[in-house]
């Protein structure tokens, strides 16, 4: 059992004139798997390291299972934890990099022995256990830093960006690996990232920061399908989502470069109800709501406006599109057969239905 | 091209051979006439025609210069204050480097402040202070005297331990290690290349001190080191005649501090913190 509970936390550095965490509440699960994504600087680390007692708590209160965290040193939280730069003892062979939280422990040789023997055969890691760090790649280091953290059977495991020195493909496989292991040890994980693409395939739940603030936490797929505001829109999907700032009146949007589109009449009612008639909204549309085939522009009559490619990207079964209406980007993800040469105008037809609606002031979620 | 190569690296190499021809000579001079048995402090020859190993006998038999006695002295100092002095500079070090505390900032400006001036400075302050205390004319006030100037002589070491990662103390703090843990198990193994640095220096300084050594044995023969001591030989009526003992004794006070440099250099050698981080 480890249910975290973050109430009012606060972080403020002496020199800083701002806060680097301001307000963060949140309840975490036992077994869950949090992933907490943001640009850098955002906070994340630093809620992270707070979790660890690595940074002290400025404010608010910090309990696991029900009892406060707040002034207990690291080394009594029960925590493992995995740096992004794997921090291992460059003195130490693979064996005793892993075996040494158990060594402290005073765990018995044979039980050191099983448990090192364990890990390392779960990371493929056996064959370089008398190894030293410095003749490791860096892949093999980072499964030894994984398991230094699994050894331990915490209840409790957080990651700060582990993945982020590795290359794309050991990257890919190294995200199927933990989740794996999340599944076989059922350790409440917390898993900091800046990258949105580990943030949807790893995590049960996405806390999403900036500045210091939550800006929403929610399933991949809530954050995916109903971004609260313009950053949790524009920060997760790839590529981006669209977001154009238009005029909203008589049932259409319009900018002043020459985009418009005639809303379906439940949206335009609701945004009229709202009050938002003659005034600034944002208008998000993703990549793959944007058609350009003959039945979509069919289908989503109200929705199809013209605009110009300046770059074209074939990526394959996919065609990336980044095309321009006056000076707002506008990217259309299409199959790869709606290939279109840059310079040349194209007509596009919007899923108005599944497009989003944000308030040009506050940046929240209108629709 | 390759004629220009060559021509570059033998001009290279002649300055390379000058500058230890200079620079061995002397010392091979020293050697050399530590076993001449005759004439005295000039002679217009390099090689002597002699050979002898009555000016180390003497040093070991003659009561009036106790050169034994001296060295042994010396011995003591230096083991003593070698260790004092490099607990006393890792730990400092140690720290300085990791630990926050108010006024680090400022103490660390003191100390390089501080360390711009010369020791001797304070020499008859030191020496009234141990006079007071009933000191002065022994080898604890020596011991004293050196290993207090360590504490401020920590900038080098701090500097080492500030490339060992801050991430691999955390990492261990979250493994459940103690400060004191830390210290043992990670930043002392890591630390041998300048542990060996500040053990080397700290030896050798006992060797080579003269004022100090001077000013507080005053005329206590019996507690002199051998640099004041191996001094006294060179006196306007001794010095003829006791040159090539002085010279048996300039040679004898290297061979302990060559003994641990060859103990110790293998630990300078390794690049222990390779590997600690990313790849």
């Amino acid at each position: 059992m480890a249910e975290i509970k973050l109430e009012h936390i606060k972080k403020q550095y002496q020199n800083a004139s701002e806060p680097s965490v301001a307000d963060y509440n949140l309840d975490i699960h036992d077994k869950e798997f949090i992933v907490f994504v943001g640009p850098s600087g955002s906070g994340k680390s630093t809620v992270l390291r707070m979790i660890a007692g690595l940074e002290e708590i400025t404010d608010g209160t910090f309990t696991i299972d029900g009892e406060v965290m707040n002034e207990v040193a690291p080394k009594d939280r029960e925590i493992a934890m995995v740096f992004q730069n794997y921090a291992l003892y460059p003195h130490m062979t693979v064996f005793d990099n892993i075996g040494y939280s158990l060594k402290l422990k005073k765990t018995p040789k044979t039980e050191i022995e099983e448990r090192v023997h364990q890990a390392a055969k779960i990371l493929g890691i056996e064959p370089y256990l008398e190894r030293k760090p410095a003749d490791l790649s860096g892949g093999q280091r980072q499964r030894v830093a994984m398991g230094r953290a699994i050894v331990r059977d915490a209840k409790i495991l957080l990651m700060d960006e582990p993945l982020s020195n590795l290359d794309a493909k050991l990257r890919v496989q190294m995200r199927a690996e933990i989740t794996k292991i999340h599944k076989r040890m059922g350790a409440t994980t917390i898993y900091v990232t800046h990258d949105q693409t580990e943030a949807m395939t790893l995590a049960d739940r996405i806390v999403i920061i900036d500045h210091g603030d939550i800006q929403q936490i929610g399933t991949p797929n809530e954050l995916y399908n109903e971004p609260t505001n313009t950053f949790v829109a524009g920060f997760i999907g790839s590529p981006a989502m669209n977001l154009l700032e238009v005029e909203y009146y008589d049932g259409m949007l319009v900018s002043d470069e020459g985009f418009s589109v005639t809303l379906p009449q439940g949206i335009s009612k609701q945004l009229t109800d709202k009050g938002y008639e003659d005034k600034k909204i944002v208008f998000g549309i993703r990549p793959e709501d944007l058609h350009l085939d003959p039945i979509a522009m069919e289908t989503y009559v109200g929705g199809k406006f013209t605009t110009q490619v300046e770059i074209s990207e074939l990526l394959g079964a996919d065609v990336m599109l980044y095309t321009k209406i006056g000076n707002s980007e506008i990217v259309v993800r299409g199959k790869g057969s709606d290939y279109v040469a840059p310079g040349t105008a194209i007509q596009v037809a919007a899923n108005l239905s599944k497009a989003h609606y944000f308030d040009a002031v506050t940046t929240n979620r209108i629709i | 091209m390759k004629n220009k190569n060559k021509r570059t690296r033998m001009i290279v190499y002649t300055i390379l051979t000058l500058l230890a021809v200079v620079w061995v000579l002397p010392i091979i001079w020293i050697v050399l006439t530590s076993f001449r048995s005759e004439g005295g402090m000039f002679v217009d020859y390099f090689i002597p025609h002699h050979f002898t190993l009555d000016n180390y006998k003497m040093l070991f038999t003659n009561s009036t210069y106790p050169f034994g006695r001296w060295f042994m002295n010396t011995l003591i100092v230096a083991v003593v204050s070698a260790t004092l002095s490099t607990f006393i500079t890792v730990v400092m070090a140690y720290s300085l480097s990791r630990l926050k505390f108010r006024w680090r900032g400022r103490f660390l400006q003191g100390a390089l402040v501080l360390n711009m001036f010369p020791g001797f400075m304070s020499m008859i302050a030191i020496y009234y202070i141990l006079k007071a205390i009933g000191l002065t004319q022994s080898l604890v006030a020596l011991i004293l005297v050196y290993v207090a100037g360590a504490a401020l002589g920590f900038y080098v070491q701090k500097g080492f331990f500030d490339t060992i990662p801050i991430s691999l103390d955390e990492s261990a703090m979250l493994d459940g290690a103690t400060k004191w843990d830390i210290f043992r198990t990670i930043t002392l193994p890591l630390s041998k290349p300048i542990i060996v640095y500040t053990t080397l220096m700290a030896f050798t300084g006992p060797w080579m001190d003269f004022i100090f050594a001077r000013v507080i044995m005053g005329d206590n023969i019996q507690n002199y080191t051998v640099a004041i001591g191996l001094y006294t030989m060179m006196t306007r009526e001794s010095a003829n005649s006791l040159f090539m003992a002085f010279a048996a004794g300039s040679v004898l006070i290297a061979v302990p501090i060559i003994i641990l440099f060859i103990a110790l250099q293998r630990f300078f050698v390794e690049g222990m913190t390779s590997g600690a981080v990313k790849g």
